[in-house]
C-alpha cells in the first residue's frame, strides 16, 4: 500500500492564469481554475536498476523513417523537396537557402555560434541539426511550431533569416519553367502554393537520418565496435550523469523543454508560457547524433567543445527557480568526464557524402 | 492504549485507500499518460501521479479548468478536481508527448 504524508501545497492562482498563453494563442485566462489539491509522498518500492543489456535495448534504431498520413512519402516528393532546400532562391536575396543553415558538411547545422541570417546578421540562437527531424515531436528551439511542414516554411518567411514572403516566393518558384513538371509529378493537380512546398521540403528532410555510427554496431552485439572507456560512458551517461533522463532512445532526446542553467537571458519556451516557471529559459532537449561534427553547442553556441558542455552539467549549471530539477553537481572525476566524452564520439556516422542537385531554371 | 492506536490506524489506512480509490489514477511512467482520455464528473478528482523517475509538469490551459502543478517529482500524487463541464487538454509542460483529454460532464 502507498504510504501518504502531507508534502507542499500547490495552488497556482497567478501561474495557471498565466499557462494557456502561447499554447492557445494571446487570450488571458480567467480565474476560473480547476482546484488542485494538496501534493502527497508515493512510496514507489524500490525498483531493481536495470541491467546494461536492457539499457542497450532502448537504444536500438528504428527500421522505418515515420511519415505523417498527410503528407506520406513518395519520390517524387523527395526529390523536389531535395532542390528547394537547396535552392537560394527560396530567399529574397536568392542568396540564401535551408542548406545555409543546415548544412550536410557541418552534421545538418553550420558550425557556428549563433545562425546568420537576412543580411548577413547574427541571429539570437544556434542553427540546430536537422538529422533524424522525422521523429521530432515538436519543432525549433523554443517549440513554437507544431509539424515539419510548418516549420519549413517558418525561416523562409521569418524577416530576420530568408525574408521571403510566401506570395512572392510562390510566384518567383512559377516563374522558373523547370519547376512546374517536378512540382505536378509529386502534387498531380495541385499548384505550386505554400503547402505543397512545405510538404516537398518537409519529406525531403524526414529522410534525413543519421547513418549507423559505432555505437549503433556495439548495441548490435559487436563488442569490439566501441571502447571499453566509451562503454564506461554509456554507463555514466544512464547513471550517475543522468544525461538519459532527458537525452533518451536512440536519437537521444525525449524533445522535453528544460532550462539546463546556462546564464543567457533568453527565455525560450517561457516566451510562450509565461506562467509555467520550469518554462523560464528551457529550450528543447537536442538528440546527439553526430554530435562531434555539431560544435558548438547547446542553444545559444556558447560552449565549443564537448569537454566544455560536460563541465557544464558537471557543475549544474546557474541555480534558479526555474532550473530543472534534474540539473545539480554531479561529481564527474576527471576520467568519468573523459569517459562521457569518448562515449558521445561514438555517436558519429560514417557519413556518406550528400550530392548537391542540379538546380530548376 | 492499543485500541487507540489500532483505530488510529485504520482511520488512516482508511483514508490513505480512501484518497486512492475514489479518484481515477493517471500514471505517468516512462514519459506517457496512462490514459489518453478520461471522463470524470464535474467537482470530482483525478490523482496525478508521478510514478515515473523524473519530474513532470502537469496542467492544463482549458478555460474554466485550467490549472499548473508546477515541477512535480517522482513519487509524489495531487489531485485535480475539475470545476467547469467540457472538455480539458491536460499535457506536461516539459515533455510534448504527454496529452489526454479529460472531459467533464454534469
Amino acid at each position: 500500500m502507498p504510504g501518504f504524508s502531507f508534502d507542499r501545497s500547490t495552488l497556482f492562482v497567478a501561474a495557471i492564469a498565466a499557462a494557456g498563453l502561447g499554447i492557445f494563442g494571446s487570450t488571458r485566462i480567467s480565474l476560473g481554475n480547476a482546484i488542485v489539491g494538496e501534493t502527497h509522498r508515493v512510496d514507489l518500492g524500490q525498483k531493481a536498476p536495470s541491467g546494461i543489456d536492457a539499457i542497450k535495448a532502448q537504444y536500438r534504431r528504428p527500421l522505418t523513417i515515420p511519415f505523417p498520413k498527410n503528407n506520406s512519402f513518395t519520390p517524387e516528393k523527395a526529390a523536389l523537396g531535395k532542390k528547394l532546400y537547396f535552392d537560394t532562391r527560396l530567399s529574397v536575396s536568392s542568396a540564401q537557402s535551408c542548406a545555409s543553415c543546415h548544412s550536410p558538411g557541418f552534421g545538418w547545422g553550420d558550425g557556428l555560434e549563433v545562425g546568420v541570417g537576412h543580411g548577413m546578421a547574427k541571429l539570437g540562437r544556434h542553427s540546430p541539426t536537422i538529422v533524424n527531424t522525422a521523429w521530432g515531436a515538436i519543432f525549433m528551439w523554443d517549440g513554437r511550431l507544431a509539424t515539419l511542414e510548418e516549420q519549413a516554411l517558418g525561416p523562409i518567411q521569418s524577416a530576420g533569416e530568408m525574408n521571403m514572403p510566401l506570395d512572392r516566393l510562390v510566384a518567383r518558384l512559377s516563374a522558373i519553367p523547370e519547376y512546374k513538371p517536378l512540382f505536378e509529378a509529386a502534387f498531380p493537380g495541385q499548384e505550386i502554393n505554400p503547402k505543397t512546398l512545405a510538404s516537398a521540403i518537409a519529406t525531403y528532410e524526414r529522410t534525413i537520418v543519421s547513418e549507423r555510427a559505432p555505437f549503433d554496431a556495439w548495441i548490435e552485439g559487436n563488442e569490439k565496435a566501441i571502447s571499453e572507456e566509451a562503454k564506461r560512458g554509456f554507463v555514466l551517461f544512464n547513471g550517475k550523469a543522468t544525461c538519459s533522463a532527458c537525452h533518451e532512445g536512440w536519437n537521444f532526446t525525449n524533445d522535453g523543454f528544460q532550462d539546463i542553467g546556462l546564464p543567457s537571458a533568453d527565455v525560450g519556451r517561457g516566451e510562450f508560457l509565461p506562467g509555467v516557471i520550469k518554462m523560464k529559459h528551457a529550450f528543447k532537449t537536442p538528440g546527439l547524433r553526430e554530435i562531434g561534427r555539431r560544435s558548438p553547442y547547446m542553444h545559444d553556441g556558447s560552449l565549443a567543445t564537448l569537454e566544455q558542455v560536460i563541465d557544464h552539467y558537471d557543475g549544474g549549471g546557474v541555480d534558479r527557480p526555474s532550473r530543472a530539477d534534474l540539473m545539480k553537481p554531479l561529481g564527474l572525476s576527471a576520467q568519468e568526464k573523459s569517459e562521457l566524452v569518448s562515449f558521445l564520439k561514438t555517436l558519429s556516422s560514417d557519413l556518406s557524402p550528400t550530392a548537391v542537385p542540379v538546380l530548376p531554371r | 492504549m492499543r485500541k487507540l492506536a489500532l483505530f488510529s490506524l485504520v482511520i488512516l489506512s482508511g483514508l490513505s485507500v480512501g484518497a486512492l480509490a475514489a479518484n481515477q489514477i493517471i500514471h505517468q511512467q516512462g514519459r506517457v499518460f496512462s490514459s489518453e482520455s478520461m471522463t470524470i464528473k464535474k467537482g470530482e478528482a483525478i490523482t496525478f501521479l508521478n510514478d515515473d523517475s523524473v519530474p513532470h509538469n502537469i496542467m492544463s490551459a482549458s478555460k474554466g479548468n485550467e490549472f499548473n502543478l508546477g515541477s512535480q517529482p517522482p513519487g509524489t500524487s495531487t489531485d485535480v478536481s475539475f470545476k467547469d463541464v467540457g472538455d480539458v487538454q491536460v499535457l506536461c509542460a516539459i515533455h510534448p508527448r504527454m496529452k489526454m483529454m479529460v472531459k467533464v460532464t454534469d
